[in-house]
């Protein structure tokens, strides 16, 4: 079973967010999901914390915090 | 929670969620923008070590042999596209850095000699980064890697100009941290035949030395710095795509680790180079500059 | 229609390309392959042949090329020889490997820097490694053929692996004999179009093969070549019953009843052997001749089964192995096949021709005498006898 090892992770906070999308753009790995509802949601299964989404996010509605925390 | 939508939006995407790349690396990030543009009727052949790892991920068709073979076994395929008679299919074949600017070069080169019908792009992480960050031609002045641990010594081979040279229909640079541009310069090379070649410098954390959040933020920075300007060549007439003030180099060059020790008059080499290479660019903007 | 002419055998190979509608043509031209490309060149621009011909840049590419192509469902023709097969090396590991049936030309000639543009053996054999199956022609009838029945044999579903036709340059690509021509219906019956079942690189039917190891990748490769032993005769057989030429698939015994001894010769040189041989006979020479035709999967039950029939061969090897455990590279596989029988015979071995020189009649001559010697006196004088190194008198 694969493992994915992750030292932070993202979290969303809802009211802040926008909806504007950019951090489903620009995740390099294609594990961050804007919903129909307009709702951010992360694939903890294939995330690697790697931070770009928070460093993207306009409104700073994505904070990396340390894994297992999320 | 949100599994089975994910897995419903990997198969759209048509890119596997979490690839064998570093965090942050730029190479799954590339082919997740562009198959958005190229779509499923898509065959890709491509190769180098980095490269590899996203390509491992995506859910269209895909074919490589190694770095060494980069264009030639694309060459193949057309031929055999071709021979069933599918220009329907998109061909797109692409190669790292090390393979287009040194072990493949010459074959890049010919392919754009034939007018092979592809879309070649260079995945450019400025280094051959799989097998531990040695310098390739493409690595710029003055960057540390391991094999040049006081700097690179020679500037950046331009592979870009180089192809159109060889009149090829069209030539592009492009960047993952304006996807729009990108998207159009796909969508462009796909309505056409013959040889078409993009070219996009892609951010390594792990190469370059820098915190992995900032990928897409630095990679912006390349091309706002105009040290990776935005230009396309097409039938041999230029264009410039994006005109904004350049910031100083001095702000790309101090995001990353890799250019640490740079001396203040090699900081200033540099901004003379790209102020030369921008000035050149804005002259000849709009013009025929391949005859 | 079918017709017959004079044909230099690199005209031969590109008929034989044309009738087995090879769709792709990766090519870079290098002597004495060249004609090759450019009769196929010729055969496209005047409508005769219709393939995609790649004028690639370099062996190497031409070889990557191939790759792609055949993966993609392209049926493959390319050829090289020497300096450009060497160019090559790094792709040529990959047909068989991935179980590509590319079908290749090597047309024999010498590597730089002891040879220069005329045949030997080393080329060609410097593959045999690699899991090619590798087939020796005598002349450019043969050429022709063996390109048809090498197709048949690569794109067998428990075979798929890559053949290299092999024919000597100068001796066999630029020397014309009467070669006749199939009539393309007739083949088109025979050697029906390629489908890979293991790949399809199209997106509306993306199949690839399933992941294997490499230990399990490796054994299949090595069982196909176990089977293509007699995959290759019942081809060689099959040809024969609907165009009226065959072979042997493996190996030919010519004129071996009631032989004492008998060489073992491969390409150009056998046409004069066969001669020299037929008029030892006459005079009461008890000397047969065995034609290798089949390299690689060497036939070694072949050679098991008739080599107790013999007190001595002779093996005649256009090559050097430097530094190898006795002698050529056909005598030491030879050897190895051989020597788990309790009775066996003994093994003289010839270098001759080395660099492309001629082999004359009085040459071999002098190597069917020496193995007749060996076979009376059940032992050799030497590991190997350079032919060359002797002053044998006239050419002829």
């Amino acid at each position: 079973m694969s493992q994915i090892v992750r030292s932070f992770a993202p979290k969303v906070d809802q009211e802040k967010c926008i909806g504007c999308g950019m951090c489903q753009l620009y995740c390099p790995e294609s594990t961050v999901m804007l919903t129909e509802e307009k709702k951010v949601v992360f694939d903890y299964r294939f995330c690697k914390g790697c931070g770009v989404c928070a460093n993207e996010c306009p409104v700073g509605a994505i904070v990396m915090v340390k894994e297992g925390t999320q | 929670m949100y599994n089975d939508e994910f897995e419903k939006y990997y198969e759209e995407q048509l890119i596997q969620g979490g690839t064998t790349c570093c965090p942050g690396c730029g190479g799954p990030l590339f082919w997740k923008l562009a198959l958005k543009t190229l779509g499923k009727n898509t065959i890709v052949y491509g190769d180098g070590p980095c490269a590899m790892c996203a390509l491992r991920s995506i859910k269209i068709p895909h074919y490589a042999i190694h770095f060494s073979f980069i264009a030639d076994g694309a060459t193949g395929i057309s031929a055999a596209l071709r021979a069933k008679g599918r220009n329907d299919v998109t061909l797109v074949s692409s190669g790292g850095d090390g393979a287009s600017s040194d072990i493949s070069f010459g074959k890049i080169s010919a392919a754009a000699e034939r007018n092979e019908n592809m879309i070649q792009i260079c995945i450019d992480n400025e280094a051959y980064m799989n097998t531990g960050i040695q310098k390739s031609g493409l690595t710029p002045y003055g960057a540390w890697t391991t094999t040049t641990p006081t700097g690179k010594e020679s500037n950046k081979k331009d592979i870009p100009m180089i192809v159109a040279a060889h009149k090829v229909p069209y030539v592009a640079t492009a960047s993952v941290a304006y996807p729009q541009d990108l998207a159009r310069k796909l969508e462009k090379a796909k309505s056409i035949d013959g040889f078409k070649y993009i070219h996009t410098v892609i951010p390594c954390p792990t190469g370059w030395r820098f915190d992995p959040a900032k990928a897409v933020e630095v990679t912006r920075l390349g091309v706002d710095t105009w040290v990776n300007p935005l230009y396309e060549v097409e039938a041999g007439v230029l264009k410039v795509n994006r005109k904004a003030e350049a910031k100083p180099v001095q702000e790309y060059l101090g995001a990353q680790g890799r250019f640490r020790r740079l001396s203040e008059d090699q900081i200033a080499y540099v901004q003379g180079e790209v102020d030369k290479k921008r000035d050149d660019l804005l002259a000849n903007d709009a013009k025929k500059i391949i005859h | 229609m079918s017709f017959t002419r004079m044909m230099e055998g690199n005209e031969a190979a590109a008929w034989g390309a044309k009738l087995a509608r090879a769709d792709v043509v990766p090519a870079y031209p290098i002597t004495p392959q060249t004609e090759l490309i450019s009769n196929i060149a010729s055969l496209i621009a005047d409508g005769t042949m219709k393939t995609e011909y790649i004028k690639v840049e370099g062996e190497h590419t031409a070889m990557a090329a191939a790759v792609g192509a055949s993966a993609a469902g392209a049926r493959v023709f390319t050829a090289s020889s020497s300096q450009g097969i060497a160019f090559m090396d790094e792709p040529l590991w990959i047909p068989p490997g991935r179980r590509l049936p590319i079908v290749m030309c090597m047309v024999n000639r010498s590597m730089a820097p002891l040879g220069g543009l005329r045949p030997d053996h080393n080329d060609s054999m410097h593959q045999r490694d690699k899991g090619w199956i590798l087939l020796y022609c005598e002349n450019s009838q043969e050429v022709l053929d063996t390109i048809l029945q090498a197709y048949k044999i690569a794109e067998n579903p428990e075979i798929y692996l890559p053949v290299g036709v092999c024919y000597d340059g100068y001796f066999v690509s630029a020397t014309a004999t009467p070669t006749t021509v199939p009539d393309q219906a007739k083949v088109d019956e025979w050697l029906p179009p390629y489908k890979h079942e293991w790949y399809d690189l199209m997106p509306d039917s993306y199949k690839m093969p399933p992941p294997k190891s490499f230990l399990k990748q490796r054994i299949g490769v090595a069982e196909a070549h176990q089977k293509a032993k007699k995959v290759i005769e019942a081809v060689d057989v099959d040809y024969k019953k609907h165009f009226g030429r065959g072979y042997g698939g493996l190996i030919e015994e010519y004129n071996c009843d009631g032989a004492e001894a008998v060489l073992v010769t491969m390409d150009s040189m056998t046409g004069t052997a066969k001669d020299v041989i037929d008029e030892m006979r006459a005079d009461g020479k008890t000397i047969g001749l065995i034609k290798l035709k089949c390299f690689r999967p060497f036939p070694t039950e072949k050679f098991r089964e008739i080599a107790p029939k013999y007190n001595a061969i002779g093996v005649v090897d256009r090559n050097n192995s430097f530094g190898s455990a006795g002698g050529g590279i056909v005598a030491v596989e030879l050897a190895r096949a051989l020597y788990d029988l309790s009775e066996r015979p003994v093994i003289a071995n010839f270098h001759v021709g080395l660099s492309g020189t001629d082999v004359t009649m009085n040459q071999i001559r002098y190597m069917a005498d020496e193995t007749l010697e060996a076979a009376k006196k059940g032992k050799v004088k030497q590991v190997v006898d350079w032919v060359e190194t002797h002053d044998l008198g006239e050419v002829m």
